[in-house]
């Protein structure tokens, strides 16, 4: 059989690599490099045997899964393992599409393109590593890697606050990687695995005493949560997103933060069953914290793209809510607002950047009654808004209604918590995108145009899928339910 | 015939002094041209370094085996001086790599630089004590050894003879240096009464036969002045105070090979001295300090040294924090690691062993490397301050990206040698389980600690914009021109060394596996002698 995966990771890393060299033709690197990605994690696609359009036979577990060894020593076997399931099928489309997206978008970047454009590929290259990555050290690794470009990209390419931040990012995401690492060092040493391979690891931990697996559960969830994020350790997230530049801000809130809820899916509900359960209360105390503190923040910003980074804690909150159901439709629901969350955020933090480049300000007082002068971005603006409210016919419609499915069936009136909240973020919305987009003319530069067209493609791509999978939403939700996971049709 | 029964297994060492004798020949017949004796220095380092490496079994280098095969790691029987074990020889060749990288840095220096033969035949003269050392297996037999690395050392800080700072330096050094040795012996005079013998299997027979008992102050106090002694020389808190200031004041290449060299002589003295008594306590039932009536040595060696790694890394990172000069720095970050390193001892199984021992390697290159960016930076008219380097890693992007590695694999930052070496010491560590679990999180704590320096110097390097004044300070030392060199003002040698460094900081990141493999190896059979 062919290592796909494997030849995915080294076409990436090549690309990447030429990318930095190549100067001020960067972008056009960039661009193929992208593209052949979309075109590979469409053969992934094609070969995976949940994918409605496979003819073979449901085979139940890893497909595409290779093994090399990497380090053996008596004490510690480490293999190269990469596979995937439906879940990670799904991340992974979910990275080259916002990889693609976001080179089209920074088409026109000029300050040091190579490195630019360099460092969005290595992000994206790192991601992916973390979603294909099944033994310890790999995951690791990828999962340390894709810190070092955000940091850069924040760093260099940011706004005027941009050193705090990159710092404050850098600084907080790698404490909680570390207490990651022990976390899952203790998994591998005390649950006695024979390597560092996670089918290992799932086959020797779900055997431990349900009071170390609680100790480690925890654990692993601090680690994972800090990248989610989680309230009280979220302060990161707005500091980060607001200095990043905008294509560091679609992958940060399109990538990054989902490496935390999949890690937490992949890593810990799966391999420790008793700690989880019995670290349930704490999961749904720190959603609902995390659901309505992200929304009562969102709602205060007079910035469009604090807003927009505000509502991420509010909606990664509800992924929470969905793991922490212990439910197969929870799961469902939870990858697939993930997936959806991915391709809005990216979405509106890309309408919030052109939203700066065309009026000059984000403030959402200061404009008024664009539509007539920019109607393409007036439109993206309302898909985005609209997909994020979770309207019918876009991705945040199936998405949102399967999580408060699965909330009301596991908690009955409690669901009332985050679709009441939902129900004013949509007023919110609704009044601010009145103002903005239809109101009397305010605040707009004689100057100002429409977007150019690189910025239209980059968002029209991600207006594209959120249509597709708002539409046709079985596609990925047979793929997602043909992962290896208790409870899903594919086991 | 071959090498082996010409000289039998001293032709390292034979290389070393021989090339020593012949640079001060050279000195006496006036050959003083920097490159010229830089070239004899450098080529029998790398010849000793071959050496070593065809004795660790790399095969292609088989013909130049020295050792005979069945006495390495070979069970020790009477009493001798030295033995050779592999992960012995695994240190010669970490301490042959920090001498060849200073020696390849040291030949871009100016080329009418007075005492340069001095330079190179001090360097080669403790490069062989540091050499002696790895196979030292008599207390007294390392202790000189020690010193023969110790004597160099203290004029190299003040080889150049004209800077205030380097004097100061030097006899700062020398002070303590001497104090310290004065302890060491001190504490092996002691073991000595207690036990009969300075050999250090026999000591660890003669504890395994008779415990402590009747003299078991006699023997703590002896293990505590041997603590204290080779702490100075290890660098490790409450001990480090003169490492800083050594370190600041000595020409930034001499700072290169004591850092990265010369103070891994004490660590490996910790192995030798401190592994036996804590494997004996391993094969014993009782994990009990106090067993009736007598101390077992081991728990009590293992819990000191377990605090006195904790210590060492916390307070080493804390204070690195504050400086604000990048030698200092460094020297800072350089105590806070031999606290990783301590990690490993304490422990004590053959998996911390072989992660300390990669750590070592790790900080070899990474501390080397570092400060021979530092020398090349000062060289090029930067001042000593992190804000000097401003701008730095746009103005010179290649000497600001390998900087980048090395201070990445300082961090711990995956794809580097220091990730590497850190996550094998603390798997180990949680492997180990009991309370080293907790050590293994001291030390990820700290390491997340020490990000926020390293991140620092990053951010300097590569986001801040250069002031006017930072890089046009004319590098004007000495009074007489800076020599336009080769490569950007670095020069080949130097350039050579760093890339070389930065280099291997990535592939061993990547693929450690025939270097560790090798290390695992050693400290396993290190561990079955010792036991």
């Amino acid at each position: 059989m062919l290592p796909l995966l494997s030849l995915i990771l080294v076409s990436l890393a090549v690309g990447t690599v030429a990318t930095f060299f190549a100067g001020t033709r960067a972008r056009y690197v960039a661009l193929a490099v992208s593209a052949v990605f979309l075109a590979e994690v469409g053969l992934l696609f094609l070969s995976y045997p949940g994918w409605p359009g496979y003819n073979g036979a449901l085979v139940p577990g890893f497909a595409e899964s290779e093994s090399y060894p990497w380090i053996h020593l008596s004490w510690m076997q480490i293999n190269y393992t990469v596979g995937v399931d439906g879940i990670s099928l799904v991340f992974i489309l979910l990275t080259a599409v916002l990889q693609l997206a976001t080179v089209v978008y920074s088409w026109t970047e000029d300050r040091r393109p190579a490195a630019y454009f360099g460092l969005v590929l290595l992000t994206c290259f790192g991601c992916f590593g973390v979603f294909v990555a099944l033994d310890v050290l790999l995951f690791f690794l990828f999962w340390e890697a894709v810190l070092v470009p955000m940091f850069f990209l924040i760093g260099f390419w940011g706004g005027p606050r941009r050193r705090y931040a990159a710092l404050k990012f850098f600084v907080y995401t790698h404490v909680a990687s570390i207490v990651m690492l022990v976390g899952l060092l203790a998994l591998v040493f005390y649950s006695g695995a024979s390597s560092f391979d996670f089918s290992a690891i799932y086959a020797s931990a779900r055997t431990l005493a349900a009071v170390p697996q609680t100790f480690l559960f925890v654990a692993l969830f601090f680690g994972f949560g800090v990248k989610f994020p989680i309230v009280p350790f979220h302060t990161w997230l707005p500091d980060a997103h607001v200095e990043a530049p905008t294509g560091a801000s679609v992958l940060l809130a399109g990538l990054l933060l989902k490496l935390g809820g999949y890690g937490l899916i992949r890593w810990a509900v799966e391999v420790l069953p008793s700690g989880f359960h019995n670290a349930q209360p704490l999961l749904y105390a720190v959603a609902f914290l995390s659901i309505i503190w992200g929304s009562v923040l969102s709602l205060s910003q007079r910035d469009l793209k604090r807003l927009v980074a505000y509502s991420s804690i509010n909606h990664m909150g509800i992924v929470l809510l969905a793991i922490a159901l212990d439910s197969s439709l929870g799961l469902l629901a939870a990858v697939f607002l993930m997936f959806a969350h991915g391709v809005v955020s990216g979405l509106m933090f890309m309408v919030s950047g052109s939203v700066h480049h065309t009026f000059g300000t984000r403030d959402i007082p200061n404009v008024g009654g664009i539509t007539p002068t920019t109607p393409a971005l007036s439109t993206m603006i309302m898909v985005g808004s609209l997909a994020s409210l979770g309207l019918p016919a876009l991705i945040g419609f199936p998405a949102e209604f399967s999580a408060f499915l699965a909330t009301w069936n596991a908690l009955g009136y409690w669901v009332f918590i985050p679709l009441g909240i939902l129900v004013v973020t949509a007023a919110f919305y609704l009044w601010m995108m009145q103002r903005v987009l239809f109101g009397p003319a305010r605040g707009i530069p004689g100057d100002a145009r429409d977007v150019p067209w690189y910025e239209g493609a980059g968002m029209g791509i991600l207006v594209a899928f959120t249509v597709l999978f708002g539409v046709l939403p079985g596609l990925l939700v047979n793929v997602i339910a043909s992962s290896p996971v208790k409870g899903f049709p594919g086991t | 015939m071959d090498l082996q029964s010409f000289a039998g297994p001293f032709v390292p060492e034979i290389v070393l002094l021989a090339a020593t004798l012949l640079v001060f020949l050279l000195d006496v017949v006036r050959v003083r041209d920097n490159e010229i004796v830089g070239a004899v220095a450098l080529g029998s380092v790398v010849l000793a370094l071959l050496l070593v490496l065809a004795d660790l079994g790399f095969a292609p280098l088989a013909v130049l085996a020295t050792v005979p095969s069945s006495s390495i790691d070979a069970s020790v029987t009477g009493a001798p001086l030295y033995s050779f074990t592999s992960l012995g020889l695994v240190f010669q060749g970490l301490f042959l790599l920090a001498a060849l990288l200073v020696c390849l840095a040291s030949l871009s220096r100016p080329k009418d630089e007075r005492g340069a033969p001095i330079f190179y035949g001090l360097l080669l003269l403790a490069t062989l004590g540091m050499v002696l050392v790895a196979i030292a297996s008599d207390l007294i037999f390392l202790l000189l050894a020690i010193e023969l690395v110790s004597v160099p050392t203290y004029l190299l800080v003040a080889y150049s003879r004209r800077d205030a700072r380097a004097l100061e330096a030097a006899m700062k050094f020398y002070i303590i240096g001497a104090l310290s040795t004065t302890l060491s012996f001190f504490g092996a005079s002691l073991l000595y009464g207690a036990y009969g013998t300075t050999n250090l299997h026999a000591l660890a027979t003669a504890e395994a036969a008779a415990g402590t008992a009747g003299y078991p102050v006699l023997v703590l106090l002896g293990y505590g002045f041997l603590i204290a002694g080779l702490a100075f020389k290890a660098t490790l808190v409450p001990f480090h105070a003169w490492a800083v200031d050594v370190y600041d004041g000595a020409p930034t290449d001499v700072t290169a090979f004591l850092a990265g060299g010369s103070k891994k002589v004490g660590l490996f003295a910790f192995f030798l001295v401190f592994l036996a008594p804590i494997l004996f306590v391993r094969t014993m039932a009782s994990g009990s300090p106090f067993v009736t009536g007598s101390v077992a040595v081991g728990p009590v060696l293992q819990i000191t040294l377990a605090f006195l790694a904790v210590v060492t890394m916390t307070l080493g990172n804390v204070l690195a924090l504050l400086q604000k000069e990048m030698k200092r720095m460094l020297a800072y970050s350089s105590i806070s690691q031999a606290g990783y390193m301590l990690i490993g001892i304490a422990v004590g199984t053959a998996p911390a062993l072989a992660g300390a021992t990669l750590q070592i390697l790790a900080h070899v290159l990474m501390k080397t490397g570092a400060f021979l960016v530092v020398g090349a930076v000062a060289a090029l008219g930067v001042g000593p301050l992190i804000d000097d380097y401003k701008g730095l890693g746009q103005k010179r992007p290649l000497l600001g990206v390998a900087f980048g590695l090395m201070l990445l694999s300082l961090a711990g930052v995956p794809l580097t040698v220091g990730f590497v070496s850190k996550f094998v010491l603390f798997s180990a560590a949680v492997q180990a389980k009991g309370y080293f679990v907790w050590l293994a999180v001291a030390g990820l704590l700290n390491s997340a600690l020490s990000v926020f320096y390293y991140a620092r110097v990053l951010k300097v390097l590569f986001f801040d914009v250069a002031e006017p004044r930072a890089l046009a300070t004319g590098a004007v030392v000495g009074g007489s021109e800076p020599e336009i060199l080769p490569v950007g003002g670095l020069g080949y040698g130097r350039a050579a060394a760093i890339a070389l460094v930065a280099v291997v900081v990535v592939v061993l990141g990547v693929y450690p596996q025939p270097v560790l493999g090798a290390i695992q190896n050693a400290a396993q059979h290190f561990v079955n002698l010792g036991g």
